[in-house]
């Protein structure tokens, strides 16, 4: 028993380890002239804008639509089962797959490309191309969570506050928003993170304006490992920041009614 | 005064009663489970609709009204509390949701009728099964209902706390002028609280009455091994359960 437990913490430590070393080993090999040219480069700064920008766009309007979708799900209107392994399709294709699906279907010739044209969008090499990429490929993040928050909320709540005098959308104001608002923030959270680090969709669809994701590959592919450990550990940086973020908004087990 | 008559399906069970629920009494639903006791009381509230009904309250029909603005106030078997608001705030929720100026006297009698003074601050997440029972009561006391209904309030307590809360249910008709209709399947706290009991078996009232007459018929399979049971010497000593004056 004793030698099973020790063999368990072995194997524990190693998994721990290899996430940690990585991360803590590029901040190692980091000098300080590395870190502070690549704090003066514009492009740098340029493309963790793009980066975040297009993702916090992808993640809202993931929401705007993942919400309604999760409601309906945790309420039973609309088939769970089959909309759950729908909304895992982005996970499971590989992601330059993604990008020449949505080049397909977005490309300047197609029937949305064509219908997008009169509002003056665009989507190959474009920003609103890498929101939709990013969009594609986290929506199931803000679903799922919205799901879980709604699922949360007993549907009793709500009826004993309409009982109460409450109108529906004074319950939803004043029930239900607060109680998903955790959820819905850890789904979103996990959206942005999923959309900075997207590359293979981005790669097809929309390598300009580029994105860190894409900066970092095109700085590597040209200049070799030494040049992109800065970079590097400022989107790791990036990275955990929105971890810190994550972590926060978790909701707690049983936090909620 | 209530009075309900309606028809519905639920799953097998074909659900049909009438019965009248007079102002300032406490009428309990006895019942088993599955009699289509707790579905009645959705309807009643409003939040189920059945195929065909009728619910008058003091005369004026109330069917088509959306919850909110039945009078009618519902306290599901489950803890409802919400737990994002303090006990103080989940207690003046009815008056924030109407608008309405919160009249301290009358809170202040709520909150001393069940003793919630010394936590009105205190998180929802932070009581015992019976101080939220309690908490939900006030808080359905201050939506200042004609008709409070009650499903298997007692139900998740253990024993002493079910005693304890028994006593605060029973005087509540006549201090705060509403009528109860309190649903449970356990014969004890119908004899404790009833002063008008209703059997409602397969999904229809077999009986309306008061509990010693009850006994006395034995209606239904519920009402035969009662009738039994206390006729036995083991239940004679349970009788003077129901004889108890209201508070």
């Amino acid at each position: 028993m004793r030698f099973f437990l020790l063999l368990a913490i072995f194997l524990a430590f190693l998994a721990f380890f290899w996430i940690l070393y990585p991360l803590v080993a590029i901040f190692l090999d980091l000098t300080g002239e590395k870190l502070w040219l690549t704090l003066k480069d514009l492009e740098v700064w340029q493309s963790l804008k793009i980066s975040f920008l297009a993702a916090t766009c992808a993640a809202t309007l993931g929401v705007i639509l993942g919400v309604p979708a999760g409601y309906l799900l945790a309420r039973g209107y609309l088939p769970r089962e089959f909309c759950e392994s729908l909304l895992n399709i982005p996970i499971v294709i590989p992601h330059v797959a993604v990008g020449i699906l949505l080049l397909n279907v977005l490309n300047n010739n197609s029937l949305l490309g064509r219908l997008a044209a009169p509002l003056g969008l665009s989507f190959v090499d474009t920003f609103w191309g890498l929101v939709a990429a990013m969009c594609f490929v986290s929506f199931s993040y803000v679903v799922s969570a919205a799901l879980m928050g709604f699922a949360a909320v007993s549907e009793d709540i709500e009826l004993a506050a309409r009982t109460l005098g409450a109108s529906p959308w004074f319950v939803f104001r004043k029930i239900t928003a607060p109680l998903i608002f955790p959820y819905v923030m850890r789904g979103f959270i996990l959206a942005v993170a999923r959309g900075i680090s997207e590359m293979g969709a981005i790669l097809i669809l929309a390598y300009y304006p580029k994105t860190a994701s894409i900066l970092l590959y095109e700085r590597f592919e040209n200049y070799g490992l030494s040049e992109v450990e800065a970079i590097t550990a400022l989107i790791v940086c990036v990275s955990l920041f929105l971890f810190a973020l994550l972590t926060y908004f978790t909701p707690k087990a049983g936090r909620n009614a | 005064m209530l009075n309900v008559s309606l028809k519905d399906q639920i799953g097998s069970l074909n659900l049909e009663v009438s019965f009248t629920v007079p102002p300032s009494t406490y009428v309990v639903m006895l019942g088993p489970s599955g009699a289509g006791k707790s579905h009645t009381l959705k309807i009643l509230a409003g939040l189920r609709k059945a195929q065909q009904e009728e619910i008058k309250l003091q005369g004026q029909d109330i069917s088509s009204l959306p919850p909110e603005k039945r009078n009618i106030v519902y306290l599901p078997q489950q803890n409802t509390l919400f737990p994002h608001l303090n006990v103080e705030e989940n207690i003046l929720f009815a008056f924030r949701a109407r608008r309405e100026k919160v009249p301290p006297n009358f809170v202040r009698e709520v909150v001393d009728t069940f003793r919630l003074a010394p936590f009105l601050k205190r998180g929802v997440k932070n009581l015992s099964g019976g101080e939220a029972q309690r908490v939900a009561l006030a808080r359905a006391l201050c939506a200042r209902p004609k008709v409070l209904l009650l499903d298997e309030p007692l139900a998740s307590l253990d024993f002493h706390l079910k005693w304890e809360l028994l006593d605060f249910l029973k005087l509540l008709p006549q201090r705060f002028k509403l009528s109860i209709l309190h649903v449970t399947h356990d014969p004890w706290e119908a004899a404790f609280l009833a002063e008008r009991l209703l059997l409602l078996e397969g999904g229809k009232i077999l009986f309306e009455g008061d509990f010693s007459h009850f006994l006395e018929k034995g209606p239904g399979a519920l009402g035969q091994s009662l009738k039994k049971f206390f006729s036995s010497e083991k239940g004679a000593f349970l009788r003077p359960l129901w004889g108890r004056e209201h508070a």
